[in-house]
């Protein structure tokens, strides 16, 4: 295993970071609070990366983390990260179409508690996206999946606080079509992809609100001097930027252990997540309180960012369950 | 979390195994927790197995395996270094007892030294000359370059007078890396310059300190009216500020894999601890102890990412980084496993408690990686100067 990245990933993830600076900007994602449609063009734009799905988990990893650091609205994640992976594992006949951004799905699994195990109760919890995309698999207890289309599921769309990443309550009592088994190896694989993506997410999301708060640092002047040069900042900063780079190579280990699928796989994705979470979220603290006043404003972008770290922070286990999982695996082994 | 390599180096690893099989002497596998700050009931400051070891290390080409056989390597390339670096760490075997001389004065004489001074080198490595470095004085600790001690040149020889503090072995050193002031009017960086002292030299005082742990490690070094010949300069007169900058990036250059590796040791050592004190059903505790896992384990994986620039010796950014979180997560496992001990964290009583006062012991030394070589204020100041490119206050 080797952390420099090849060619291919570097030029990757320039693209990926080109492309979504310029088709996902601020407004974007404040337009697509009123008007979940406002994302579209987006996903037109970004479409054939989904193809990204079916590959190495290390390049999805990099494409997210730039979905991450620009907030991006819409069916992507759900469609690369978790639809694509979850299809392309059990062979399902839509997977080319899936995989070549012609149609787009989502996955219901997690009950009440918001944990993304098989479970027997009928209605599905913090599923992404639901209303605007095509296909959604439900996968129940067995476990066994259904691959159907969304048109007139019954479904409740969740007041979040993060309005860049929909979530819905899927009530699927009443399903149509029937059940395939499905392995429960299977299933295992695909959650802890869809995790150490949205680690990477979450590392990118971090990393955007760090420069934000850097950047400040070194252009707002008090008592004559840029604020960055206080030590009281600079201190934050330093942890800030530890904690960003640690989480940020804990993805990339988790991802290329899970390619190999290593034996420390499974410790290495629920590391990635705690390390990102928390890196996202004290980045997203620390940032606001660099900003001072400005920070705390509607106007300011910081908040569409800190949105995002904590909507992600409670999505697909929060840090804390992360830790229990990885302290089952210590004491139990 | 264990890389894979190629052949190249897993043949080397095979070769090391073997040497580490016949060749580990029993004391040195009682592991980490005797490296450099020594445990509190040792007596000697560098015992007779820990120099035999060395010179072993070194006649088999095991010391710096990265250098040529004459310096007690093997020409080794950084890939294989690293395994090295993580083979002893895994058996938690240290190379030596005392770094001064293989880790900071070998590699600033083979960059700075002249041909007389290099031929030092090999009897540092081997841990046949004893070195101590003097740069720490009683008005001179973060900020080194405000150092005082005086050396006037007077014909072929300096005359050194001052204090150093802290200077660890200086008890037991032959020789001693001086940092002194050459030039008293130039600017603070301008005026200093790196002196090799031989410790037996008329007008050394030296003064033992006892560590907090209890140790008699380091010291107060007196000079007064020291001569010391002009032939013992290193590099440029008024130019020794350049050294000091290179011989701690070169002490930081190998040491995170170490760092590390105690770490996702003593992680371990928890989890065993917890085991054997029947907290295993207690939630906080296994969240706190996982959370400490989990910064280790991300933490081996920022070290193999900054390997690259590691593996080239420059003084990558992610030297900083890992030194500073290394040291304070250290603090903090070793303070946890003395909390898991309810009231018998009091003791280091024989008869009670854990491990023979084994945590509280680790805990009280651990302070001094937080300390030594550049606090953890200093660190940050220099991730927010050098890495972020924060203006200096
Ligand atoms: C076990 C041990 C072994 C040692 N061995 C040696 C040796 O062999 N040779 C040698 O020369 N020295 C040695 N030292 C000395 C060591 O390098 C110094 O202690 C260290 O550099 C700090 O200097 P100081 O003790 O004077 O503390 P100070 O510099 O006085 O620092 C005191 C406090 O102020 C903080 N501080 C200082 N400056 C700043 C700043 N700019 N910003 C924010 N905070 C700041 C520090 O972080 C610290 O918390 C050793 C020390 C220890 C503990």
């Amino acid at each position: 295993m080797d952390f420099t990245l090849s060619d291919e990933q570097q030029l990757l993830r320039d693209t990926a970071r080109t492309l979504l600076a310029k088709e996902c900007p601020p407004s974007l994602v404040r337009a697509h609070i009123d008007d979940p449609a406002a994302a579209d063009e987006l996903w037109l734009r970004v479409a054939d990366f989904v193809a990204l799905g079916g590959g190495p988990l290390t390049d999805l990893c990099l494409f997210v983390a730039e979905t991450g650091s620009v907030a991006a609205p819409g069916p992507f994640f759900a469609t690369a990260a978790l639809f694509a992976p979850l299809l392309a594992a059990i062979d399902h006949e839509l997977t080319p179409a899936v995989l070549a951004g012609e149609t787009t799905g989502t996955v219901a699994l997690a009950g009440a508690d918001g944990v993304w195990a098989a479970n027997d109760e009928p209605v599905k919890h913090f599923v992404p996206e639901l209303d605007r995309v095509d296909w959604v698999a439900v996968i129940e207890a067995g476990p066994t999946v259904r691959v159907v289309p969304t048109d007139e599921l019954p479904h409740r769309l969740l007041a979040t606080i993060d309005w860049s990443r929909r979530l819905f309550e899927l009530d699927s009592a009443a399903l149509p079509g029937t059940a395939a088994r499905l392995d429960a190896a299977t299933l295992d694989e695909v959650v802890r992809r869809a995790t150490v993506a949205l680690a990477a997410e979450q590392v990118g999301t971090a990393r955007r609100l760090f420069d934000m708060a850097l950047e400040y640092a070194k252009q707002r002047i008090q008592f004559d001097v840029p604020i960055g040069s206080f030590q009281a900042i600079q201190h934050k900063l330093a942890n800030v930027s530890l904690e960003v780079e640690r989480a940020d190579s804990a993805v990339q280990y988790a991802a290329m252990a899970v390619d190999a699928l290593d034996d420390d796989r499974r410790r290495a994705a629920h590391v990635a997540k705690a390390a990102a979470g928390t890196a996202a979220t004290h980045s997203a603290k620390d940032s606001i309180q660099i900003h001072g006043g400005i920070g705390y404003t509607w106007e300011h972008d910081l908040h569409l960012f800190l949105r995002r770290a904590y909507g992600s922070e409670a999505w697909l286990g929060p840090t804390g369950w992360h830790h229990d999982r990885l302290a089952d695996l210590l004491f139990n082994a | 979390m264990q890389l894979s390599f190629g052949p190249e180096v897993e043949d080397f690893r095979v070769e090391l195994v073997a040497f580490l099989d016949e060749h580990v002497p029993v004391e040195a596998r009682t592991g980490f927790d005797m490296m450099d700050s020594g445990a509190e009931d040792r007596t000697e400051v560098i015992p007779e197995w820990a120099r035999r070891w060395q010179a072993t290390l070194f006649d088999h080409g095991w010391m710096i395996p990265g250098y040529p056989a004459a310096l007690g390597g093997r020409d080794a390339t950084p890939i294989q270094t690293l395994a090295y670096l993580e083979e002893m760490a895994r058996r938690r075997v240290p190379r030596s007892l005392h770094f001064p001389g293989y880790a900071i004065v070998a590699p600033s004489l083979l960059e700075f030294g002249n041909a007389e001074q290099q031929a030092l080198i090999p009897a540092a490595i081997r841990g046949d000359t004893i070195w101590c470095i003097g740069m720490s004085e009683p008005d001179a600790g973060s900020d080194l370059a405000g150092l005082s001690t005086r050396a006037e040149l007077d014909g072929d020889r300096f005359v050194v007078n001052g204090q150093k503090v802290w200077t660890s072995y200086a008890t037991v050193a032959q020789k001693c890396f001086v940092y002194v002031r050459t030039d008293p009017t130039a600017p603070k960086h301008k005026g200093i310059s790196l002196l090799i002292v031989d410790m037996d030299t008329p007008g050394i005082e030296i003064r033992p300190l006892r560590h907090l742990s209890g140790a008699a490690n380091f010291a107060e070094v007196f000079f007064t009216d020291v001569e010391v010949p002009a032939a013992n300069l290193v590099g440029a007169q008024n130019d020794g500020w350049r050294i000091t900058q290179g011989s701690l990036a070169h002490e930081r250059a190998g040491l995170w894999v170490e760092g590390v590796s105690r770490l996702e040791s003593t992680v371990q050592s928890l989890v065993d601890l917890v085991q054997r004190r029947g907290l295993t059903a207690d939630a906080g505790v296994r969240r706190r102890v996982a959370a400490f896992y989990e910064q280790a384990a991300s933490l081996r994986a920022l070290g193999y990412k900054g390997f690259a620039s590691f593996a080239q010796g420059s003084s990558a950014p992610e030297h900083s980084y890992m030194r500073l979180a290394t040291a304070e997560l250290g603090k903090a496992t070793y303070e946890l496993g003395m909390e898991l001990q309810g009231a018998d964290a009091a003791t280091r009583d024989s008869e009670r408690g854990e491990e023979n006062g084994r945590w509280v012991n680790m805990f009280f030394m651990s302070f001094a990686n937080t300390i030594a070589g550049g606090t953890s204020e200093i660190q940050r100041n220099i991730i927010a100067q050098r890495v972020l490119g924060l203006p200096r206050a």
